[in-house]
């Protein structure tokens, strides 16, 4: 009995080794984003909010003296730029929340569900009425990109990244010209 | 009396190891996500194994096919036995280990692959993952599909022992984790998940612009076994894109999917460009805004599809059929059931708040 006991103590502990908090379980990631990198990035403060929700991270855009960051709580950006010139939501497919998109004139604003907020997963220019606070705009060719910002972090098929601060400015290329620029989060990327 | 003690020794050995090994199985039975009210479409893959395997159209993807065609309608109507092997973002090669699985048992006239899937060149999201690979039987399908999928973070034996991964899932039990510890209730019909509400497509973005519109080598790779897989057992494989708006559906993708089917002589239908044929109308037929069709939009572009499927693919009526009749009585059943509860729920909802 005694033997059974020890044994049966000993799995408990092999059992809950290593055991995180009951967040980085699957079910409680109730949204695609709610998973250990999120962890990594820092616990959540007594508020509930996550570091991520309430700091500017890595390369910003601005848009009539609004700074947007990726991974930050939309609300206040959206109450600033005021109503979106369209709006747009889609529930990620088995998941609680809605992936949102907030299209103004020049760039559009996508967002993923994080608790009771709204986080920005993305802004993507959609035309040269708008450039980077570095001064880039699409249109603009690779060496100007490159005389802005430098060599990439890391250039894909079409595409030179900027890594900053664990988010990712993207500039897709079309021949030497870029064609789109996006501010991603990476917070979203396979987990 | 040495011999004897050595006996009791292993008696006592071999008990504590057994009483060990159930109370973890138990555990990990309690611990598993039950998928019965929230997310239920982690639930869908497992129950296919609870039905009577003797379907004539197989549908594998993600849920582009379980919320868009409804096998009711095909045997309703047409008298076709099908199901639905779909599962939330399933990547293309967790298709086609799904479909290696469904071979082991039966095998169906026809298959039809949603070809989304063909997006994605790696593996995404772990909880991805789990809806889809959790619910499968073990089989060597099973393993290849799990170590296709992996992501950094995961580990194949979590997937042989789930309980290493939900071990801390004991602070979220409800009464539903005790209810379905053994056995859980249907959430679908055939594998259809049903929703009879209604949100108009309105404001769908354009697609964003990608650096490279090419499908990916690993994606190219499993729809070429899927196809190979098929041909061998002599399964008609029929390509669709189902009419959702969005994920955006690129013309450089479609013309890729176009050629391929041409190249390998496979009939492929684009939903999105029969709006018209089958009357789908976007102010009515989907619940979520152009993602997915709702029991309307999805009983329209099924009963299009059925036809299809009697004149290209010459499949029979087998309505009189028996035992098959009478299963599909019940299934119609249940189905008119659900529609009626929904229906009922949504107009009290919608009194609630006019």
């Amino acid at each position: 009995m005694k033997r059974l006991m020890m044994m049966l103590t000993i799995t408990g502990l092999l059992f809950t080794a290593g055991c995180g908090n009951s967040e980085k379980t699957i079910q409680a990631a109730s949204n695609p984003a709610s998973g250990e990198e999120q962890e990594e990035a820092g616990d959540s403060d007594e508020s509930g909010e996550t570091p991520a929700a309430q700091t500017e991270k890595g390369y910003l855009f601005e848009s009539e003296g609004v700074k947007i960051s990726v991974d930050a709580d939309v609300k206040p950006v959206i109450d600033r730029l005021g109503e979106a010139d369209s709006y747009f939501e889609a529930a990620s497919c088995a998941f609680e929340g809605l992936d949102k998109t907030y299209t103004y004139a020049g760039f559009r604003i996508e967002t993923y569900p994080e608790k009771d907020k709204d986080l920005t997963a993305c802004i993507i220019l959609t035309d040269d009425s708008v450039s980077t606070p570095e001064g880039v705009c699409i249109g603009n060719s690779v060496e100007e990109l490159k005389e802005a910002y430098g060599e990439a972090s890391s250039e894909e098929p079409g595409m030179l990244v900027y890594e900053k601060e664990g988010m990712k400015l993207c500039f897709i290329v079309d021949g030497d010209e870029i064609s789109s620029i996006e501010y991603r989060s990476s917070v979203l990327e396979a987990e | 009396m040495n011999r004897l003690m050595k006996k009791n020794r292993l008696v006592k050995i071999l008990i504590s190891a057994a009483v060990v090994l159930t109370s973890l199985y138990l555990l990990q039975r309690l611990l598993m996500p039950k998928y019965v009210s929230d997310i239920v479409e982690g639930a869908l893959i497992a129950e296919y194994y609870e039905e009577e395997k003797d379907h004539d159209v197989i549908f594998i993807g993600d849920c582009e096919v379980y919320e868009n065609f409804s096998p009711a309608v095909l045997w309703e109507e047409y008298g076709i036995n099908s199901y639905i092997r779909g599962s939330a973002q399933q990547l293309i090669w967790q298709s086609y280990y799904l479909l290696e699985d469904t071979l082991r048992y039966e095998t169906p006239e026809v298959v039809i692959f949603n070809v989304l899937a063909l997006q994605y060149n790696e593996p995404q999201r772990e909880a991805y993952n789990r809806m889809t690979l959790e619910g499968m039987e073990w089989s060597m399908a099973k393993v290849h599909a799990i170590q296709a999928s992996l992501t950094e973070k995961e580990h194949f034996l979590d997937y042989v022992f789930p309980i290493l991964r939900y071990h801390s899932r004991w602070s979220e039990l409800t009464g539903e984790d005790v209810e379905y510890m053994f056995q859980t209730k249907p959430v679908s019909h055939n594998g259809y998940y049903m929703r009879v509400d209604v949100k108009p497509a309105q404001n769908v973005p354009e697609g964003k612009i990608l650096p490279d519109y090419r499908f990916g080598d690993t994606a190219w790779e499993y729809m070429e076994r899927i196809t190979k897989l098929c041909r061998d057992k002599g399964i008609r494989l029929i390509l669709v894109k189902a009419p959702s708006l969005y994920p955006y559906w690129y013309e450089e993708w479609e013309e890729q999917i176009e050629a391929y089917a041409k190249k390998e002589d496979l009939l492929y239908l684009n939903f999105l460009e029969l709006q018209e044929e089958t009357g789908i109308d976007f102010r009515t037929d989907t619940y979520d805004g152009g993602l997915h069709l709702n029991l309307s939009g999805a009983e329209k572009i099924t009963r299009w599809l059925g036809n299809v499927l009697v004149q290209e693919a010459g499949l029979l009526d087998r309505r009189g059929e028996e035992p098959l009749t009478t299963l599909w009585e019940e299934k119609l059943a249940a189905y008119e059931a659900e529609k009626q509860d929904q229906y009922k729920a949504l107009e009290a909802e919608q009194a609630a708040d006019p």
